[in-house]
């Protein structure tokens, strides 16, 4: 990021906005970023693409947000590796995170969540975090044998002799479906596939 | 070494384990079981949102929320002890007990949202658990029992080839909390060790990622084919037979998709790919289909493991 700063400008607003939000663990890690490149020397999405770690805390110290709309963002494994290199006890890793929920907060990408709406309908439905539905065809296609163990996974947890089933009681599935309506999950999510439906 | 419990433990069960590996609960039933550790399972326990979280679909407040509910649900029934079969749920619980504990922003407002929907009995307080002490994955406390694990094997494994890959998730996340090393992770070789099996020890990208990536594996296939392929490679340089890792993330990506990636790379890969519990649960004496649970895994277990020697006494 090389345009001109004045005096008057705050770029840390944007970094003291990370450390404020409830994800941020690493209290004012970001601050102390010293631009070693640590992260991105270890990082597997940089060693494979064009994300760059080191980089998203320079446009941050920046006062740059437009990282937030910045596709590139999105090539982060989730892996921590950098997270647990850093010498000053940052973690691009979750400020990562921060910056995606921050972009979902302003409706931007929405896009990127859609295809996940299916953890969120299993979630509600059975309280169970499975794979979507929308990725079977790909993993039939990609994983020989999967749909066939898939369709005989009752009887191979049978033969485990694992207790209890799969599906939590209806009570259960009830109170995780109450809890995810006051956290304001379900709006969000009805939010997200309405903005999506209506683009198709 | 911190402190690890051998009782009132909540067995976690995990959304992924059940689905896809289920042998790997069945495995570590049958190795808590010989070693005397105490535990249960409750059908009230939720998944931990893990997917959902890190494909950013979930957020902390929600997460958190989540979690308080699971925290509760094992102190009521006196296991305050949780302990993980997959690294995401580990990550993600240790998270939100750190963050509940230390955030009364966030605690108060979950606790809120409780109070104000008739979900009272599910309020968290401030150090109701302890990251640390309450918070394990199956590896801490196999580690914890590590000197009588031999005291049970049957089967000599000692002449296969194996590597192992500790899941970023538990090395990496909590780092404070990792036993047996970080920047060179070693958790799992030792126990293999009490196995009377030798490791390769350190290779070529040990502590790199598997490559999964929650929504790179979906939705950026090709980069996270990419970061698998320099582990699989760099397993093939060792001629590794057996591959051993603690989570259902890393399973699915390496057992699942050696077939493809050995066909991107244009190299044949062979390893086999065991959790650790189906590793110990196998060395042992478990069943390979009624404990190990083979029929769930993609790379044929038999393609390796071709008969079972048991060891001299």
């Amino acid at each position: 990021m090389t345009t001109q700063q004045k005096i008057t400008d705050s770029p840390i607003d944007f970094a003291e906005q990370i450390i404020g939000d409830v994800k941020n663990s690493k209290d004012e890690g970001v601050l102390k970023c010293v631009q070693c490149g640590m992260c991105t020397a270890t990082c597997p999405a940089a060693r494979h693409s064009d994300y760059n770690p080191r980089e998203i805390i320079e446009r941050v110290l920046d006062g740059d947000v437009s990282i937030i709309e910045d596709d590139n963002i999105w090539n982060c494994f989730y892996c921590y590796t950098c997270h647990s290199v850093c010498p000053v006890g940052n973690s691009v890793c979750e400020v990562n995170q921060i910056l995606k929920q921050f972009a979902v907060s302003k409706g931007i990408n929405y896009d990127k969540l859609y295809e996940y709406m299916g953890f969120a309908d299993s979630y509600f439905t059975a309280a169970i975090g499975a794979i979507p539905e929308i990725f079977f065809e790909d993993i039939d296609r990609d994983v020989p044998g999967w749909w066939d163990f898939r369709q005989h996974l009752d009887e191979i947890r049978d033969e485990l002799e694992l207790y209890p089933p799969l599906m939590p009681p209806q009570d259960v599935i009830d109170e995780v479906s109450t809890i995810l309506t006051i956290t304001g999950f379900k709006e969000k999510i009805e939010r997200i596939r309405a903005s999506q439906e209506e683009e198709k | 070494m911190k402190n690890v419990p051998d009782k009132d433990i909540l067995l976690f069960r995990s959304c992924l384990v059940s689905v896809e590996y289920p042998g790997v609960e069945a495995s570590t039933k049958f190795v808590f079981d010989k070693l005397g550790i105490d535990y249960a399972i409750s059908e009230k326990q939720t998944c931990c949102t893990g997917l959902g979280h890190y494909s950013d679909v979930f957020n902390q407040i929600d997460t958190s929320a989540i979690g308080a509910r699971n925290f509760k649900i094992a102190r009521e029934i006196g296991r305050p002890n949780l302990v993980m079969m997959c690294a995401t749920c580990y990550a993600i619980n240790k998270k939100s007990v750190k963050l509940l504990n230390k955030k009364d922003d966030l605690r108060n407002y979950i606790n809120q949202l409780f109070d104000e929907n008739g979900l009272s009995h599910l309020k968290y307080e401030k150090d109701d658990l302890n990251p640390t002490e309450n918070i394990f994955h199956v590896v801490d406390i196999l580690y914890g029992k590590k000197d009588e694990i031999k005291n049970h094997i049957k089967y000599d494994l000692s002449e296969y080839k194996i590597a192992t890959h500790h899941g970023c998730h538990y090395c990496k996340v909590h780092y404070e909390d990792t036993i047996g090393g970080v920047r060179d992770p070693n958790i799992i070789d030792e126990l293999i060790e009490e196995c009377g099996c030798k490791t390769i020890g350190w290779y070529d990208h040990k502590r790199a990622t598997c490559g999964t990536g929650f929504r790179q594996r979906y939705s950026n296939p090709d980069l996270s084919f990419t970061a698998t392929a320099d582990k699989m490679n760099a397993i093939a340089d060792e001629d590794v037979d057996i591959l051993v890792h603690l989570c259902p993330n890393c399973h699915i990506q390496f057992d699942r998709y050696q077939h493809l990636i050995s066909e991107r790379e244009g190299r044949k890969f062979k390893a086999i790919h065991f959790n650790i519990a189906q590793f110990i649960a196998l060395a042992m004496g478990g069943d390979l289909d009624k404990v190990i649970g083979q029929k769930a895994h993609t790379v044929p277990i038999d393609s390796i493991i071709k008969e079972l020697k048991e060891v001299e006494r």
